[in-house]
C-alpha cells in the first residue's frame, strides 16, 4: 500500500464519495503493478515543485533585465528552464505582455486548462462556471469582481487557451519599485495579476 | 460554456483535500505513462452526464474512472467494491 | 499551411459529434490570423486514443469583441483571441479589424 498520508478513518468529516473512489482506484492501480509507488511519489513532487512563486521569479527576472524580458516573450520555456525550473510539457508555453495599451485576461473557456507545468494548480475562482462563461463576454466586469479597472483608453484583450497553448501574463512593474531587489519584487507579484484579472500592486 | 450567463465570481479558495491532490497524482502519472492523455481525460470529463453536479475534481475522479474502466484496465466492479471497503473503514454506514 | 498572418478567417459552424476544441461561441464568426503556433495532433482523434497523425496546423486566431457579443460592454478596439485548428477555418472576405 502506499505510503503517503490518508485522511485518517473516523474524523466524521463530510467529505465527498469520490474520495473513496480514488483512493480505492490508487490501491488498485498499485497492487495491480500499472502505476508503482515512486510513479506515484514523483508525481506528488511534480507538483508540489510548482506555484505562482514560479511566474512571480519570472516577472521580477524580466522586469530587471531586458534580456530576459526578451526571452521570456519569445521562449517562456527557454527563460523558465534558465532560472531552474522544468516546464517541460507538450503544451507550448507563452507569455503575453501588458503595456500601458493593452491589458490581457487568460482564461480556458472548455475545461481550465492553466499553465500548470510552472504555476500549479489553478485557483478555484480560475475554474469555476463563472469565470469560464463571463471572462471571455465581459472580461471587464469579471475584473471589477477583483477590484481592478484599466485606466481609461486600455484595450483588454482576452485569450481563450482553447488548444495546445498556455498562457500567463506578464503585468507592468508597478511606479515606486525602482529601489527593490527581485525578491521584493516578486513578492509583488500575485498570482491574479499572472492571469490577468488584477496588477501588482506597492 | 464561453459566452452563457454566469454568477458572481467566488474568488475564495478551499483547502485543496488530499483525495483531490490524489486525483492530481494519479492522472498526472497514469498520463505520464501514456495510459491517460490529455485529451482523453477532457473527453471524458464532458462526456460526463453528471457535469453540471459534481465539483472539479469530482469530475476528475468520475473521468479518470471512467477511462479506466474504459481501457479495461479496472472494472467498475473493484473499483466500488475497494471504494465501500475504504468508506467502512473510515467509519461510514 | 493555408492561412498567413492577416488573413481574414471565419470560424466553421459545424455540430460535429464528439471531443473538440472549438468553442461554440467562435461558430460562424469572423476574424483574423494573429500567427501560426505550430503542428500538433488533432485532439479530436487523440480524445478517442487515436495517434492524431498527420500533425494539424493551430493558429492564433483574433476576433473584434464587438464582432462576437451584440451586448459587449466594453471599447470598440477590445479584442479575443482563441487558438483555432486549420481544419475549423475557413477564408472569409471583408469586415472590420
Amino acid at each position: 500500500m502506499s505510503n503517503h498520508s490518508h485522511e485518517e478513518a473516523g474524523t466524521g468529516r463530510t467529505t465527498s464519495p469520490y474520495a473513496a473512489r480514488i483512493r480505492a482506484i490508487e490501491a488498485l492501480l498499485l497492487e495491480k503493478g500499472v502505476l508503482t509507488e515512486p510513479e506515484v511519489q514523483d508525481s506528488i513532487a511534480y507538483m508540489e515543485a510548482r506555484s505562482p512563486a514560479n511566474g512571480a521569479k519570472l516577472v521580477a527576472r524580466a522586469w530587471m533585465e531586458e534580456d530576459f524580458e526578451e526571452l521570456l516573450l519569445s521562449d517562456a520555456k527557454s527563460a523558465a528552464r534558465q532560472l531552474g525550473m522544468d516546464p517541460e510539457h507538450p503544451a507550448e508555453f507563452v507569455v503575453v505582455k501588458n503595456t500601458p495599451e493593452v491589458h490581457n485576461l487568460i482564461v480556458c473557456t472548455l475545461c481550465s486548462c492553466y499553465p500548470r507545468a510552472i504555476l500549479g494548480r489553478p485557483p478555484d475562482w480560475y475554474k469555476s462556471f463563472n469565470y469560464r462563461s463571463r471572462a471571455v463576454r465581459e472580461p471587464r466586469a469579471v475584473m471589477r469582481e477583483f477590484g481592478f479597472e484599466p485606466p481609461e483608453g486600455v484595450e483588454v484583450i482576452v485569450h481563450d487557451s482553447t488548444a495546445d497553448v498556455r498562457y500567463m501574463v506578464f503585468p507592468m512593474r508597478p511606479p515606486g519599485t525602482e529601489g527593490m531587489n527581485g525578491e521584493e519584487l516578486a513578492e509583488l507579484v500575485t498570482r491574479d495579476s499572472l492571469v490577468g484579472v488584477d496588477v501588482p500592486r506597492l | 460554456m464561453g459566452g452563457s450567463p454566469g454568477g458572481p465570481i467566488d474568488t475564495g479558495q478551499h483547502e485543496v483535500e488530499d483525495w483531490e491532490r490524489l486525483a492530481d497524482t494519479i492522472s498526472s502519472a497514469l498520463g505520464a505513462k501514456g495510459l491517460q492523455t490529455t485529451d482523453e481525460h477532457r473527453r471524458a470529463i464532458e462526456s460526463l452526464e453528471e457535469y453540471r453536479d459534481l465539483s472539479y475534481y469530482e469530475r476528475w475522479v468520475a473521468a479518470t474512472e471512467k477511462l479506466l474502466v474504459e481501457k479495461e484496465i479496472l472494472t467498475r466492479g473493484e473499483i466500488d467494491e475497494r471504494a465501500a471497503e475504504i468508506g467502512r473503514r473510515w467509519g461510514g454506514p | 499551411m493555408t492561412f498567413e498572418s492577416g488573413d481574414r478567417v471565419r470560424v466553421l459552424s459545424s455540430e460535429k459529434p464528439g471531443h473538440v476544441r472549438t468553442p461554440g461561441y467562435l461558430k460562424g464568426k469572423a476574424g483574423k490570423i494573429e500567427t501560426l503556433i505550430g503542428e500538433f495532433p488533432n485532439p479530436e482523434e487523440l480524445a478517442y486514443g487515436f495517434s492524431g497523425i498527420p500533425k494539424r496546423p493551430l493558429y492564433k486566431v483574433g476576433f473584434l469583441q464587438a464582432d462576437l457579443w451584440d451586448d459587449y460592454e466594453g471599447p470598440a478596439e477590445d479584442h479575443l483571441y482563441a487558438d483555432v485548428y486549420e481544419h475549423w477555418l475557413e477564408p472569409a472576405e471583408g469586415g472590420s479589424a
